[in-house]
């Protein structure tokens, strides 16, 4: 590590949501667009067939040795299991992001800043359930916006999608800011993050 | 005395000494096999403006592929039990233009390079399979083969045999080889002919060699070379197959595309972007 | 990656990789031409990287009916000229094993890259380092073999190149023991530019001036120069007990004894060339801990961590090849610590080499194993405490 902070993303949700790809595509931004040095790792084998799914990013300005999360500074969580499965490995005030409708209950949430966006029924109106990892990856953009910039994002979207399908995933992945924005405006406060009436 | 018109491709002494006479027992086959290959090369060589440098033989390991052990002026591989056709496989994959001839027997070919056997003649490489077939296993000393036939006592199988042989060219005409003949060491100008046939074929050829092991069979050579004479019966002059004879001849002769000539299109299509 | 970034892979830059893919892309780069493989998690995203990019640079891929054939073929590739390379994942390198032993006689040189995953059977699909005792002694019979094993994307790259290196240079397989944690991750892969790359073929004896009929096939030097199929030199490849002129019938215990001793020592005696070591923090260290493969990634981040929040002088060092055991250079730097951590995702089986190498040179040796997954820098950090305070 050399001195330099790791940054720990753990994205997860269960088979088919599309969370690998997430993965795929910050490490590519941080990387290929941002010059840092970034590890993305999945979960692999039975467990992402169907059960708790998950992908990871590790960032830093330095060399990365351990490759996985050992305290996770954001955790995505777009499934309900996933979030029971990787909550106890969330850091006391982190960034929680999670699909509204799959993950209602939150124990303790006054330990994390909490953010619920409603990524599934955003992603049906935009063009698909299937894009719901994209709009989960622009909320998520707009939380951790301090530590890359939204052009790489972009051009990582564009790498690592089909082209046929890129002007979709850049119309979720807009939605995903924007909801983001319009619900979490005074963002840096724990009160208000919580968020009202969504 | 005069000189064996093939010796010319044989190696007859190196540094480390002679490397003759050759392994092979008394009236066996094999060496039946090899004089008939090296005719049918002979005249490849002179006929087709092929140079020597592209043929490679390979061999497996058994009475067969000792054949290519070290007796041979050619580039050639004596490799592992079975596994004659993947290393012709990978041989191929690197210079296409090679012609490859594998002297394998029926223990090899049909029991532990079975499998190989089959994805070879699926796939369709050029790649010549002379099979040379004694109906047991001669180097371990006589045990059964897949294509002993039932009834048959062998050193494990002292009470009999009680499995169906293999058909040889039946499993390689269905497993898709271009080309499939059937001939016996007694056969010498119709093995020749279809040797040559079958390296001119651009596609997997197997020719299938009914063999004597005069050794393992108690027998004289002479009487085994005239039983698999009258054992078998040419496919040209009946057209159904006498109850106990074998059938011999060529079962199939067919123009179709070989997997390095499908590879190469591919290549072609693909390496030409970006000056790859 | 996207079809738009595969485009351009060759050209040098930054790319954003799997290790697997890396991997096939540093076989490219080497010269590899021939790809041979069967599909085995967790492996085949090398083989499928290969499909994609052989025929792209002119090369040839197959995919074969099993790992036995998939081996089998780079031997008659190598022969034929090429640099040929298959991976495959442990169950695999079990049946691989009788080719690595023909291989070594035969002195082809050849590449197998194993993505370990956990046995014994079956056994899981997760990470391993359960194969490195049976990379090197796997195959039946004498000689030796090389081995790398990578921590990184980048080396999975960089030592599939010196993988074909070593094995043009030593006419030996050679073997890059990977493990699923280092073929499946992503992270930034630099690629230089090609004149930055040392390329290595063997040596023919075109190069060396020998004409076919005074060319000995297994002669003239400890690596003898090998003639490629083709080309006129009659070479018969042949594993029978042989003379340096390839004749198999006249036996002798002697010709026996010396040609299996050269094929042996051709890679032990050139251990200090072939082999390589890490080190950090090993000045006058009190512990070290000894560790290889993606473990060595963890390792190092608990010894930084040892040392910054506990004062504990714990050194790192790490096994870049493990065949030929680089013991030289073990006991060149470990002198006179108490304690030998050695962490391996198996139940210790380097551990036995570096006993052999230090049991003059610490108090103590401590396996640290795991099985299935890499250790957390907890599981090396709770051990070091546990002796070292």
């Amino acid at each position: 590590m050399g001195g330099d902070r790791r940054y720990e993303i753990r994205i997860a949700g269960f088979g088919g949501q599309g969370v690998i790809t997430v993965g795929k595509i910050l490490g590519t931004a941080f990387s290929v667009f941002e010059g840092k040095n970034s590890v993305n790792t999945q979960s692999y084998g039975p467990e992402s067939r169907g059960g708790a799914c998950k992908s990871e990013v590790v960032v830093s300005d330095g060399q990365i040795n351990y490759p996985y999360v050992r305290k996770a500074d954001v955790l995505v969580a777009l499934s309900c299991l996933a979030f029971e499965t990787y909550i106890p490995d969330l850091k006391k005030d982190g960034i929680l992001l999670v699909d509204s409708r799959s993950i209602t209950d939150i124990p303790e949430q006054d330990q994390y800043r909490v953010y619920r966006v409603p990524t599934a029924e955003i992603a049906s109106e935009t063009g698909g359930v299937k894009y719901q990892n994209i709009v989960a990856l622009g909320a998520l953009y707009y939380l951790i916006r301090d530590h890359l910039e939204e052009s790489s994002l972009r051009e990582a979207i564009k790498e690592n999608l089909p082209p046929e399908t890129r002007d979709v995933n850049m119309a979720a992945f807009t939605k995903g800011i924007q909801y983001v924005k319009d619900h979490y405006q005074a963002l840096g406060t724990r009160e208000k993050s919580h968020g009202q009436g969504i | 005395m005069k000189r064996h018109p093939m010796l010319k491709y044989l190696k007859e002494k190196g540094p480390a000494g002679p490397r003759m006479p050759t392994i092979m027992c008394p009236g066996c086959g094999a060496g039946q096999v090899l004089n008939y290959t090296l005719h049918a090369v002979d005249d490849i060589l002179r006929e087709d403006g092929i140079k020597k440098e592209e043929v490679v033989f390979i061999s497996g390991v058994g009475c067969s592929s000792r054949l290519t052990s070290h007796y041979l002026e050619f580039d050639s591989g004596w490799t592992i039990h079975g596994r004659a056709l993947p290393i012709a496989t990978g041989a191929l994959l690197a210079n296409p233009s090679l012609k490859i001839i594998v002297f394998t027997g029926d223990g090899d070919a049909m029991a532990i390079g079975g499998n190989h056997f089959i994805h070879t003649c699926r796939r369709n490489l050029n790649v010549t399979i002379l099979c040379i077939n004694n109906g047991l296993y001669g180097m371990t000393g006589g045990q059964v083969a897949p294509t002993t036939p039932a009834g048959i006592a062998t050193t494990t199988t002292p009470y009999g045999n009680i499995e169906e042989a293999f058909d040889i060219c039946k499993m390689a005409e269905t497993a898709g080889a271009s080309y499939v003949a059937r001939w016996t060491t007694a056969h010498p100008r119709q093995t020749i002919k279809s040797i040559k046939q079958g390296v001119r074929k651009r596609g997997s050829a197997v020719i299938e060699i009914l063999s004597q092991c005069p050794v393992h069979k108690k027998a004289s050579a002479v009487d085994m070379l005239r039983e698999l004479k009258a054992t078998t019966v040419s496919i040209k002059k009946t057209s159904c197959q006498p109850k106990g004879k074998t059938p011999i001849g060529v079962f199939c002769d067919k123009n179709k595309p070989e997997w390095t000539e499908k590879y190469q299109e591919i290549i072609t299509q693909h390496s030409s972007r970006e000056n790859r | 990656m996207g079809k738009e970034s595969e485009k351009h892979l060759l050209s040098p830059g930054v790319y954003y990789l799997q290790g697997s893919q890396a991997c096939t892309e540093g076989a490219i780069t080497a010269g590899c031409r021939v790809y041979a493989g069967y599909p085995i998690t967790p492996a085949s995203e090398v083989m499928e990287h290969a499909a994609l990019r052989l025929p792209q640079v002119g090369g040839r891929f197959i995919q074969m009916e099993d790992e036995i054939s998939s081996a089998s073929v780079l031997l008659g590739a190598s022969w034929a000229g090429a640099k040929a390379m298959t991976a495959t994942s442990s169950p695999g390198f079990s049946l691989m094993q009788e080719v690595i032993s023909f291989a070594i006689m035969t002195e082809t040189p050849l590449v197998i890259v194993d993505v370990q995953r956990p046995g014994p059977g079956q056994g899981y699909i997760t990470t391993s380092q359960e194969d490195v005792m049976q990379a090197r002694w796997g195959h039946h019979g004498e000689g030796s073999i090389i081995a790398l094993s990578p921590a990184s994307v980048q080396e999975m790259y960089d030592f599939t190149i010196e993988a074909f290196n070593l094995a043009e240079t030593w006419r030996s397989p050679v073997l890059v023991m990977a493990e699923e944690t280092v073929a499946h991750m992503r992270e930034p892969l630099t690629i230089p530019p090609q004149n930055q790359i040392e390329i290595l073929t063997r040596k023919k004896p075109q190069d060396l001036g020998i004409p076919p009929h005074s060319f000995l096939p297994y002669g003239h030097d400890i690596v003898p120069p090998m003639a490629n199929w083709g080309e006129g030199y009659n070479v018969n490849h042949v594993s029978l007990v042989h003379h340096e002129d390839g004749n198999v019938t006249k036996y002798d215990r002697k010709t026996h004894f010396d040609s299996v001793l050269r094929i042996k020592q051709k890679i032990e005696g050139n251990v200090d060339h072939i082999s390589r070591i890490e080190t950090r923090f090993m000045k006058d260290c009190r512990h070290v801990v000894i560790c290889y493969g993606s473990v060595s990634r963890t390792a190092v981040e608990a010894v930084m961590e040892a040392r910054r929040e506990c004062g504990i002088d714990v050194g790192f060092l790490r096994l870049v090849t493990l065949w030929p055991f680089p013991e030289t250079k073990l006991r060149e730097v470990v002198d006179n610590v108490d304690t030998v951590f050695v962490p391996e995702i198996n139940l210790g089986m380097m551990k036995h080499p570096i006993t052999e190498a230090l049991r003059d040179r610490c108090k103590r040796i401590v396996s640290i194993p795991t099985l299935g997954c890499l250790h957390s820098p907890e599981m090396i950090l709770s051990k070091i405490y546990e002796v070292a305070k």
